[in-house]
């Protein structure tokens, strides 16, 4: 599995699609994106990472750059979604980080 | 030439991208985008200039439509920053707020222009996006407005780097140099 995290619009889904040669239904077949939004409601994070890391690849977006907010359920969010990045990318062969469209290899390498 | 520098507040990246232009040859023409509506503005302004001053900078205020600024031929441009252009476009004054794919297609097509016309450009952008997506509908056009023209300027750069802690992390290109 391939993870590929970066912030929000800076070109993830387009950067997969480049690389695998995906059009968008091989996209949808193959990957997830968002994945952040589903950690906020997972159980176990860590199940959650197993079940993700099925895919070809992941993708989510970096959420954890601000000021911690004010609000207590966008903390426990982006506390959970930081989490579930770090399980995702202990599972994956490859971590790719997007910024502005170009990619940086953080784990393995692409193939 | 177009190089892009990238980074959060704070980063150092304004300080990067000045010495960089300081190394490569060409009339220095730095364009400021900040529109001076009140006093904070105003001191930032001052800070900013006295901060270039003496490195030999042509200050020239411009704060939306790139693709008019008239340089000279030999001019080593910087930018800083793409945000506020941005935000002065989407948000103007005395005029509802532009379709923000419009104005991100309008930027681009600026940076293009202003980059045939002069020798190099450099432009500094503000890393926003990595805070989440929790923003109303008017903050959340903006971020993906400078999303879309960080990737498309990235596409077409020589140079694409991004500073962290005053140091730089290049992904693309190399440096340029006098001689390029």
């Amino acid at each position: 599995m391939m993870f590929v995290t970066g912030p929000a619009f800076s070109g993830k889904r387009t950067w997969v699609r480049e690389t695998m040669g995906w059009d968008a239904e091989e996209l949808a077949h193959r990957a997830v994106w968002d994945v952040q939004e589903l950690a906020i409601d997972a159980d176990d994070l860590a199940i959650l990472a197993d079940e993700l890391a099925c895919r070809d690849v992941v993708i989510a977006c970096e959420l954890g750059a601000g000021v911690v907010p004010m609000d207590a359920d966008q903390r426990a969010q982006r506390e959970a979604a930081g989490r579930l990045a770090c399980l995702l990318a202990e599972r994956a062969d490859c971590v790719v980080r997007i910024c502005c469209g170009l990619s940086q290899v953080l784990k393995g390498s692409i193939s | 030439m177009l190089s892009l520098i990238v980074g959060g507040a704070a980063s150092g990246k304004s300080a990067y991208a000045e010495a960089l232009v300081r190394s490569i040859e060409g009339r220095r023409v730095y364009v400021a985008t900040m529109e001076p509506w009140d006093e904070e503005c105003r001191e930032r302004i001052a800070r900013h200039r006295a901060q270039r001053a003496g490195h030999g900078f042509v200050t020239i205020e411009r704060y939306r439509d790139l693709g008019g600024l008239k340089v000279p031929a030999d001019a080593n441009v910087l930018i800083d920053c793409l945000g506020n252009l941005i935000a002065n476009e989407l948000y103007p004054l005395d005029a509802p707020s532009p379709d923000a794919t419009d104005v991100a297609k309008s930027v681009v097509e600026g940076v293009r222009t202003l980059c045939a016309s002069c020798t190099h450009l450099t432009l500094v952008a503000n890393e926003v996006c990595a805070a989440g997506t929790a923003y109303e509908g008017d903050t959340l056009a903006y971020l993906r407005a400078i999303g879309h023209i960080n990737c498309a300027i990235a596409a077409e750069a020589d140079f694409v780097c991004e500073v962290v802690a005053g140091l730089p992390n290049v992904l693309k290109g190399k440096p340029p140099t006098s001689n390029a």
